[in-house]
């Protein structure tokens, strides 16, 4: 594993407010069953990472929770909003959700400040140079203000997915997804991503990881989820997930990665 | 066993024959016997060529004479230009009265003094000035070309573009002078910079509406001779219908392509079929019913002109062409971008505005340019429905007395300006595609 730290380093920040909430949700590609009766509740600070082989469906859960993907059956509550056909919820809980993806994403024809300051002005109707001025604070956060007049395609993956991170941190979100956001990266570079995503743990974000990094979960996860064929499996904190697992597909996908 | 290299490899400068010409020709015109041979083959035949066009075009040709018969006086074997230079005058402007000539050029030079600022790096507002051109210029322009009796509409439209061209203007000024907008300009000589408070925006607006006042009571005193759409032609009448056909295929087809991508079933399915049904059906086809089937369907007593009929007919359908190239443009951007988008928070219009057309466009600036030039050629059909535009104009001089039969020199002089705005077209969206892609590297 890439990060050194160590399990339990983060104190958690949970608090008994309910951010996401999910009864049975069900959801389906066509004939094909991806998300089976999940039920999950989020509360404000808490961090969680799901993990588990591909085609699990773990990223289509969190896909669901920002509302890119519709699902058929059951509810799921973000934020006090009830998911579902209501255009103008869905415009809402897009902009308390702020959401990292594997490939970055980021708009290749605008500068990195312009890819930062886009959403606040068109979207939050800050002013230019007060989205500037928050731009540049979050771009000092992810360390690296002085890429802000580049391009995308100028930096490297690590600082693309850095930028992508405060991209949507200059939305001030109530609850940061991140969808593999180390897979798409060489491995010199993961370390950079996961430490800024350590230190945005470290501020009391809620924060929903679908990751394969096993070192990182230890670190910062109040909880670890393991997903199989659209069944959550198994749930329990990081300790008890990784020392003691119950469930013997866990135990052969822990003993498989690690 | 281990291999460790003590020191870097300096670079050397490659082999002469790679960089010189001498080099060059070697490898490319005569690097076998076979090869030289073409090679010299090709030479006689373009030394051939050339020197009959010459010979004909420049060495022989007739350049000043009063009728075809002193051509042929002149050389048998020149080509007679007198006859294209003799109608120069009918060829730019068709059947415009003499008088009023300097109306079009007018209107022409409006157009490039509004337009101008747009290549300015220094002026702000671009967006705003490129709008102000397709909204109000159309209406001055076609007022300064037609005349006649201005309706209340048309003085207000008149009035509006009068104002929008001094604004334009004193922008340009202030862009080039000071590197700001007009705005910041007189909001910075009136007090706070930032964050203008509700006297400033009132001061703006008063000066607007006091402008445009204004103007509308000079533009009250004066009015142009009425032209009749008969009248026009030549390179004029090409220009103007594809000038409207270019200013409004592109938003036509924005709103098509984004209609035929929409996930309203009733919005699609009319967007396709509308597509779908003006590409399968030829131009001329289109420009024979705009003009003979279309007044069937109008109430009785509503006449609308014949050129109102084509430029309505040729922008629809190069509408539906652009709007597959649009198409096409948007299935090029990957989905991440919509889904980036939707992640803080903007919604299909700021999506589709700020994220994904500003890339799909890029995307598209050669297939656009290859329509618009595909366009200017294909508004000569128009000369078929009886038409005087340029190629109409070109074929008459052979019917008049003096230069009868004089075919060949005014459709090579045709095709020669074709080339020359159909190539300047095409370098410019080369130029454009290094210098949008030199800012943006992926």
């Amino acid at each position: 594993m890439s990060t050194e730290l160590k399990q339990g380093q983060l104190a958690s920040a949970a608090s008994t407010e309910v951010m996401i909430e999910i009864n049975d949700m069900n959801k389906w590609y066509g004939a094909f069953h991806v998300l089976k009766d999940i039920n999950l509740t989020v509360h404000k600070g808490e961090r969680i990472v799901i993990c588990g082989p591909s085609g699990s469906g773990k990223s289509t859960l969190i896909r669901c929770i920002n509302a890119l993907e519709e699902h058929q059956e059951g509810d799921i509550i973000v934020d006090g909003i009830v998911l579902g056909k209501n255009l103008k919820n869905l415009d809402h809980i897009r902009t308390e959700v702020g959401m990292v993806f594997q490939n970055f994403n980021l708009f290749p024809h605008l500068t990195i400040l312009e890819n930062l300051t886009l959403g606040p002005i068109w979207v939050r109707k800050m002013g230019k140079t007060e989205a500037g001025e928050n731009a540049m604070k979050y771009l000092e956060r992810v360390k690296i203000p002085e890429q802000a007049d580049k391009y995308p395609g100028q930096l490297s993956g690590g600082q693309q997915q850095r930028v992508a991170i405060a991209r949507s941190l200059c939305m001030s979100p109530k609850i940061m997804l991140f969808d593999e956001p180390t897979s798409a990266l060489d491995p010199e570079m993961i370390k950079e991503v996961l430490d800024v995503m350590v230190e945005l743990a470290d501020t009391g974000m809620t924060m929903i990881v679908v990751t394969h990094e096993m070192g990182f979960a230890k670190t910062i996860a109040d909880e670890v989820i393991f997903m199989d064929e659209g069944d959550i499996v198994e749930q329990n904190n990081p300790i008890e997930f990784f020392d003691n697992p119950q469930h013997e597909r866990t135990q052969l996908f822990l003993s498989q990665i690690l | 066993m281990a291999i460790i290299k003590a020191e870097k490899t300096p670079s050397r400068p490659a082999p002469i024959f790679e960089t010189s010409i001498i080099g060059w020709l070697q490898k490319n015109l005569f690097s076998s016997v076979f090869n030289t041979v073409l090679t010299l083959f090709m030479l006689f035949i373009i030394y051939l060529s050339l020197s009959g066009i010459i010979g004909w075009g420049f060495i022989d040709a007739t350049f000043v004479a009063d009728n075809r018969r002193q051509c042929y006086d002149n050389s048998l074997t020149g080509a007679c230009w007198a006859g294209v230079i003799d109608w120069l005058t009918n060829i730019f402007y068709g059947r415009y009265p003499r008088d009023e000539i300097w109306r079009i050029d007018f209107g022409a030079l409006m157009l490039v003094f509004w337009m101008a600022p747009l290549w300015m790096p220094r002026v702000k507002g671009k967006v705003l000035i490129g709008a102000s051109v397709v909204v109000f210029y159309p209406f001055l322009a076609g007022y300064l070309f037609a005349g006649g009796d201005k309706g209340l509409f048309m003085q207000i439209m008149i009035s509006a573009a009068i104002v929008a061209l001094i604004g334009n203007m004193a922008n340009l000024i202030t862009g080039l002078a000071k590197n700001e907008s007009v705005v910041q300009f007189l909001l910075r000589v009136s007090g706070k910079m930032t964050a203008p408070d509700k006297t400033q925006r009132n001061l703006l607006l008063a000066i607007l509406v006091l402008a445009f006042a204004a103007v509308f009571w000079w533009q009250t005193s004066w009015s142009a001779v009425g032209v009749p759409w008969t009248k026009w032609g030549g390179l004029f009448l090409t220009l103007v219908i594809s000038g409207i056909g270019i200013a409004s295929a592109l938003p036509g087809g924005i709103i098509l392509a984004l209609g035929r991508r929409s996930k309203l079933p009733v919005v699609r399915v009319l967007s396709t079929s509308f597509i779908e049904i003006f590409r399968s059906v030829p131009l001329i086809t289109v420009l024979f019913m705009a003009t003979t089937m279309f007044p069937l369907f109008m109430p009785e007593g509503f006449v609308l002109n014949k050129l109102v009929q084509v430029i309505i007919a040729v922008v629809l359908f190069n509408a539906c062409y652009m709007a597959e190239t649009v198409r096409a443009g948007l299935q090029a951007i990957p989905k991440g971008q919509f889904e980036g988008a939707h992640t803080i928070g903007l919604g299909y219009w700021g999506t589709m505005g700020l994220v994904i057309m500003p890339q799909a466009l890029k995307h598209m600036i050669p297939n656009i340019v290859g329509s618009f030039i595909g366009l200017l050629k294909d508004t000569t059909l128009v000369s078929i429905i009886g038409l005087f535009d340029i190629l109409g104009m070109l074929r008459s001089i052979s019917k008049d007395v003096p230069w009868l039969g004089l075919h060949k020199e005014p459709l090579i002089f045709g095709a020669m300006l074709f080339f020359i705005l159909c190539f300047s077209m095409s370098k410019y969206s080369r130029h454009l595609e290094t210098k949008l892609s030199a800012g943006n590297k992926h």
